[in-house]
């Protein structure tokens, strides 16, 4: 028998090795400066195409349920699927969805020049909260974070920007929530610099 | 332990608080609120150091960053820190403080004979002295640098921990003296986000020592009222002990924040200091003034001190530098110090005014208490050692260029001087606002400005403090308003303050001798590094006419206070001697950093394991469970090699090697960079990047290229598959994945925009493990069903979608061992799981995983170059023997074409690629050895070319290397030498680069 027949193989998120570390004194997610919690999503697409073609919206909008954004620095989502901008031609899917299923869905009905790449293995999503988040934000970023909840747009905002040493791509979710999506290879640093940026009052990454 | 200088009634230090601290071995006690200068006065300390040349003692003159004396070494061991001021450190308990410059101590000091040929030591010495002989520079080297006590760096790791933090701002206030306060306090009451930020313990700057009422309370009331409603808007942020030390482009500044350096070394919770990077939108400038002292002979003696620090110690400290005092000024202002002193209960021998009348209010208000006031006369020299025991004064001409009649001595033990007040120009200047000069006030003033800043209160050469209060909360408001806050207008009503009339002051920068500078005793300009007046004009007797030079050739301004005292004087001395006017010398260029900053605080946190990112693979810790030893790619951390227990690097390697060539070895291959491409201009576009065409390149297809820069020159290689009409995947070196990325966007948004081509990395998504050797069919057939594994099915340079141990799966057979290899990726998720699986389906054909050595030593061994090790940008397709790369029928050109055909490309004896055998067996040639033809020619030797890959190969039983020698390739057969700096040699036979299996019949099965 073939061993390609075995069922269910091991998936193991990019996170899996710092899950439930900790730095400071805390023991939980209750008494900790930031939490972070790993998200696992659907999948990650890439999406590329031209903007200013009304029949790219409308069929983006018709695979998805929701339009592109089209403004710098903004994303567009409903319950199970996020549009995150991330250049005049260029964004980042975040679906429920597997990526294979979505990639051919959206190929259906794109024409011209577009691409689809699935990068699902490429990324990971760390949700960030807690008392000392703005301040952990300020050490980890040159990006005017701050600015997000001194003066709320209704624009969801993101950006991609530094994030320590390397990228990310930070959105705004609530007042004192963000995320940030990531590559895989640079999670167990960035972990390692959350835990070390917060430490005065306590990393704590969730199991 | 009495502080004889301590006064009872006076100052914001708490009497009740005692602290105990040691300065050079010494016990001492101060105050809780005192600076290490002010516990040192307040206990008769003298010399606190030792001249930089002349090892003159030295006495603390200043009481901020100006101070160029009390430079002190703080604690020791590790987490001692050299060249910091008394005048900043503040005091706590334990404090350990030694100097820097007294070598062996300050008080005995071998120096001193120096010191006792000063003359001997004119500006421009060590240019003349330690030049030659060359041989000796090392020893001269030794000795200035050891006689210059430029403090000890510590020996071990620090221990302090330091933060870096991003700040953005619509408003920051530079400074919290009277003009940063009213500014700071109208800009937050905009609702604009404002940083106020001052470099001593508390706001207030030169109010905290001040005597002065605004709105009928005192100053100190006046601060503590005001500090407390900026406090109460939440805008606002405050930082004290913080140093804006540097203004750079785009209104981007930081600040240096002392968090806990006033606690005592070692001292619990946190970050020590942290850095400040602020991004503001608006910047106001109130940084304040200094004093310029006085020149006059023997100006260094301890006990002569600046006017307004005299004041500050008695106002703020409650410490009285002296008894009986001498005041040398040449304006009003600086009767304050006296008023302060007999105010203290101390005596004041005489204000000595170079000025021939005076009768301002604070004039009249000196001699109405029976101070004896000097008018026309100066302070010709001090007279003392180690303490000031006198002063000479004599009557000057109007000018004050002249002495006009018979010196006479006061007794004393502290001369105050005052020669007016210069404007804090520095961060102004930062910016790139040139000073100008200003007769009216004798002082600099900001230049025009560059960025979005202005200057208010004495840093803008408005002294007058009703007015600098005017001009902080003018400023404030409209720095507000361009960010986009407030309407411009001022909201608070201006605080009235009862300004006494000042009369004109007098500009004079040197006070004269009864003998001419060259031959008067030394009138020192600059402290720290022992520039005197006559250095100055002695630089320009010798030519000197820039300030720049000048500066550079005496050393004025060099020191840690980087000449805040010294400049100003120092540049209207140059001005006299050069015969021209202040205006037209100019000043130096201030620069970055206006006060010494730690490195500690530049590093932050990005130190140790997060001093840069390890990217590490899905099987990283398979790895690491394997006791693998790694090795940095880039920022990846790749398996180097797996040994098995007790076995050396050599033969894990040799192992791995005989492995890959006899059964199977897994290798990790993840973190090549891999680029999709798709648009329908795909193959047009990497056909332009690489040398060869994959316009032909069929769905289903691999070919390996190379790409160059404009100059010809190999950048990177890798192998480009075809997906799918208008879809491919480009591989390139790990190392280069970024920066082919960037190339390619480059090319396509700059050059060709009309070709309709997207650009993805997806490196991160797939995670590779390369399985190769005579096995590797046996094995992948044990995971993969759905495809057909055949030779003819699926052939060398071939690509496959299927499902590997149950994963959606893309393989491709491409090697670079010579072996037969299947390169298969999966989501990275599921890498170590495929890795897994691999491992236990080769088990029975003894799998090996093998690292990034083993990986080098089976390329090597097929002539496989690496972009990085056998290239160094130097090297063309042809110099690597790679004409078959190069498309000699492409249509369009590609990148890198042109230069291919330069006459230097094209020359005879460039160096080729080509394979060197040892004819010892077992000798290993080092990499980069140099290669010459006879090995006992004389020095210097005629080069041949250079070893650029050199190992044992196990599977050869030889030592093989790869190296470029000029026309190698007609040299086949010829016997070179590679010399070692031991004088022996390893010779070695030019051969063909490729040693094994040269028809490349191992890979095509």
């Amino acid at each position: 028998m073939s061993e390609s027949l075995q069922p269910q193989p091991r998936f193991e998120s990019p996170s899996h090795y710092v899950r439930g570390r900790h730095s400071g004194n805390v023991q939980s997610v209750t008494d900790a400066g930031l939490v972070v919690t790993e998200v696992n999503n659907g999948c990650y697409l890439n999406l590329r195409g031209d903007a200013s073609n009304a029949e790219f919206n409308a069929a983006v909008l018709s695979v998805l349920g929701i339009s592109l954004p089209l403004m710098p620095g903004t994303f567009m989502a409903n319950d199970t699927e996020c549009l995150y901008w991330l250049g005049p031609n260029e964004w980042l899917l975040v679906s429920a969805q597997p990526g294979q299923k979505r990639e051919a869905e959206l190929r259906a009905v794109l024409n011209g020049h577009i691409a689809v790449v699935d990068v699902s293995g490429g990324f990971t999503q760390l949700n960030l909260s807690g008392p000392s988040l703005n301040f952990v934000l300020k050490k980890s970023s040159v990006y005017d974070f701050e600015a997000w909840w001194i003066q709320p747009k209704n624009d969801l905002r993101c950006v991609q920007t530094t994030f320590a040493k390397a990228s990310a791509l930070v959105i705004g979710q609530s007042q004192g929530t963000v995320a940030i999506i990531i590559r895989r290879s640079f999670t167990d640093y960035i972990a390692q610099w959350l835990l070390d940026c917060a430490a005065d009052n306590g990393c704590f990454i969730s199991p | 332990m009495k502080q004889k200088n301590r006064l009872v009634v006076f100052g914001r230090t708490d009497p009740n608080q005692p602290i105990n601290f040691t300065f050079n071995g010494k016990p001492y006690q101060g105050l809780l609120g005192d600076t290490l200068a002010s516990a040192l006065l307040a206990n008769g300390v003298n010399v606190v150091g030792r001249s930089f040349k002349y090892a003159r003692p030295r006495g603390i003159v200043g009481h901020g960053p100006e101070e160029p004396n009390g430079i002190i070494q703080l604690g020791s061991g590790s987490a001692t820190v050299p060249n910091l001021k008394v005048t900043q450190v503040e005091l706590y308990e334990g404090l350990d403080a030694k100097s820097v410059n007294g070598w062996p101590s300050v008080n005995i000091d071998v120096m001193g004979l120096v010191g006792a040929f000063g003359r001997l030591m004119p500006p421009g010495f060590y240019y003349k002295t330690f030049m030659y002989p060359k041989k000796l520079w090392m020893t001269y080297e030794h000795f200035i640098r050891k006689a210059a006590g430029l403090g000890k760096t510590p020996t071990e790791a620090d221990p302090d921990t330091y933060e870096k933090l991003n700040q953005h701002c619509d408003v920051l206030v530079v400074g919290a003296g009277p003009a940063g306060l009213t500014a700071a306090l109208e800009a937050g009451l905009t609702g604009a986000r404002v940083i106020i930020a001052d470099e001593q313990s508390e706001f207030g700057g030169s109010l905290l020592a001040s005597t002065q009422p605004i709105d009928d309370q005192s100053s100190t009331d006046w601060i503590a009222q005001t500090v407390s409603a900026i406090t109460a808007m939440p805008n606002v942020q405050r930082l004290s002990r913080s140093t804006v030390f540097g203004y750079y482009d785009h209104n981007f500044l930081t600040i240096l924040e002392k968090r806990t350096d006033h606690l005592g070394i070692n001292s619990p919770q946190g970050a020590r200091q942290r850095l400040h990077r602020v991004r503001a939108k608006q910047v106001v400038l109130a940084t304040g003034a200094f004093e310029r002292p006085l020149v006059f002979a023997h100006n260094d003696i301890p006990g002569v001190m600046q006017a307004s620090s005299v004041s500050t110690y008695v106002n703020r400290y409650g410490v009285a530098p002296g008894e009986k005092l001498v005041l040398a000024t040449t304006n009003d202002n600086a009767y304050q110090t006296a008023i302060d002193w007999y105010n203290s209960g101390r005596v004041v021998v005489a204000v000595v005014d170079t000025r021939q009348a005076t009768n301002g209010p604070l004039v009249s208000h000196v001699k109405d208490l029976g101070i004896e006031v000097l008018q026309g006369y100066g302070v010709i020299q001090a007279m003392g050692s180690k303490r000031v025991r006198g002063a000479l004064v004599a009557p000057l001409n109007e000018n004050g260029t002249k002495v006009t009649g018979p010196v006479e001595q006061l007794k004393c033990d502290l001369i105050a001087t005052s020669g007016g007040w210069s404007a804090a120009v520095h961060l102004s200047s930062h910016t790139g606002a040139k000073p100008i000069w200003d007769d009216a006030i004798v002082s600099f003033r900001p230049g025009i400005s560059k960025q979005q800043e202005r200057s208010v209160g004495a840093c803008n050469g408005t002294f007058d403090l009703a007015q600098g209060l005017l001009e902080g909360a003018l400023a404030g408001s409209e720095a507000a308003q361009l960010a986009g806050f407030g309407d411009g207008q001022v909201k608070r009503g201006m605080p009235i303050v009862n300004t006494l009339e000042e009369q004109a002051q007098q500009a004079l920068f040197l006070i004269p001798h009864t003998l001419p500078s060259s031959r008067a005793p030394s009138q020192f300009v600059d402290l720290q590094l022992d520039v005197s007046a006559a250095g100055i004009e002695l630089a320009v007797t010798e030519g000197f006419e820039s300030v720049e030079h000048v500066k550079r050739y005496t050393a004025l301004g060099f020191g840690t206070d980087q000449g805040k005292l010294g400049n100003i004087n120092g540049m209207a001395i140059l001005a006299n001697a050069l015969g021209q006017s202040i205006a037209e010398t100019g000043t130096t260029i201030f620069r970055p950093s206006y006060t010494p900053t730690t490195f500690g605080a530049i590093a932050g946190r990005d130190i140790g394991e997060l001093f840069d990112p390890e990217r590490y693979t899905a099987m990283h810790r398979w790895h690491e469970q394997q006791g693998a030893v790694f090795e940095d790619v880039g920022q990846w951390k790749r398996p180097w090699f797996f040994p098995n227990q007790q076995e050396t690097m050599h033969q894990a390697v040799n192992r791995e090697c005989m492995a890959v060539r006899n059964s199977i070895g897994i290798l990790d291959a993840s973190t090549l960079g891999k680029i999709d491409i798709q648009g329908p201009d795909a193959a047009e576009f990497i056909t332009r990047m690489y040398t060869n065409s994959y316009l032909t390149l069929a769905p289903g297809k691999c070919r390996y290229g190379v790409m160059l820069k404009e100059d010809g020159m190999i950048f990177d290689d890798g192998v480009c598959a075809c997906i799918s009409d208008n879809h491919y995947l480009m591989f390139t070196t790990t190392g280069g994945a970024a920066g082919v990325l960037a190339w390619l966007e480059l090319w396509q948004q700059t050059e060709w925009p009309e070709l309709q081509v997207y650009f993805t990395s997806v490196t991160d998504h797939w995670a590779t493990a390369t399985i190769t050797g005579p096995n590797a069919r046996n094995v992948m057939a044990k995971v993969c069903d759905d495809i057909d594994l055949s030779a003819d099915k699926f052939g060398f340079m071939d690509w496959r979608d299927g499902t590997v141990a149950g994963l959606a799966a893309r393989v491709f057979r491409i090697s670079f061992t010579g072996e037969l290899t299947y390169e298969i990726n999966v989501a990275a998720n599921y890498g170590r799981y495929l890795w897994e699986r691999l491992m236990a389906a080769g088990a029975e054909f003894d799998i090996t995983p093998y690292g990034t050595e083993a990986m080098h030593v089976l390329r090597a061994e097929k002539g496989f170059i690496i972009v990085g090790q056998d290239t160094d940008g130097s090297m063309t397709p042809t110099d690597m023997n790679m004409d078959w790369v190069i498309g000699k029928k492409k249509t369009f050109s590609f990148v890198g074409k042109r230069s291919l055909e330069r006459s230097d490309c094209l020359r005879d004896n460039r160096k080729r690629l080509v394979g060197l055998k040892t004819l010892v067996p077992t000798a290993v040639i080092p990499e980069g050895a140099q290669i010459v033809n006879d090995p006992h020619q004389p020095l210097p030797m005629a080069m041949q070319g250079h070893v650029t890959s050199s190992y044992f190969s196990a599977n050869l039983d030889h030592s093989i290397a790869l190296a470029v020698v000029k026309g190698g390739l007609n040299r086949m057969g010829e016997i070179v030498y590679c010399p070692a700096a031991d004088g022996s040699s390893i010779a070695a036979e030019i051969v063909n680069s490729v040693f094994y299996d040269p028809k490349g019949e191992r890979q095509h099965v």
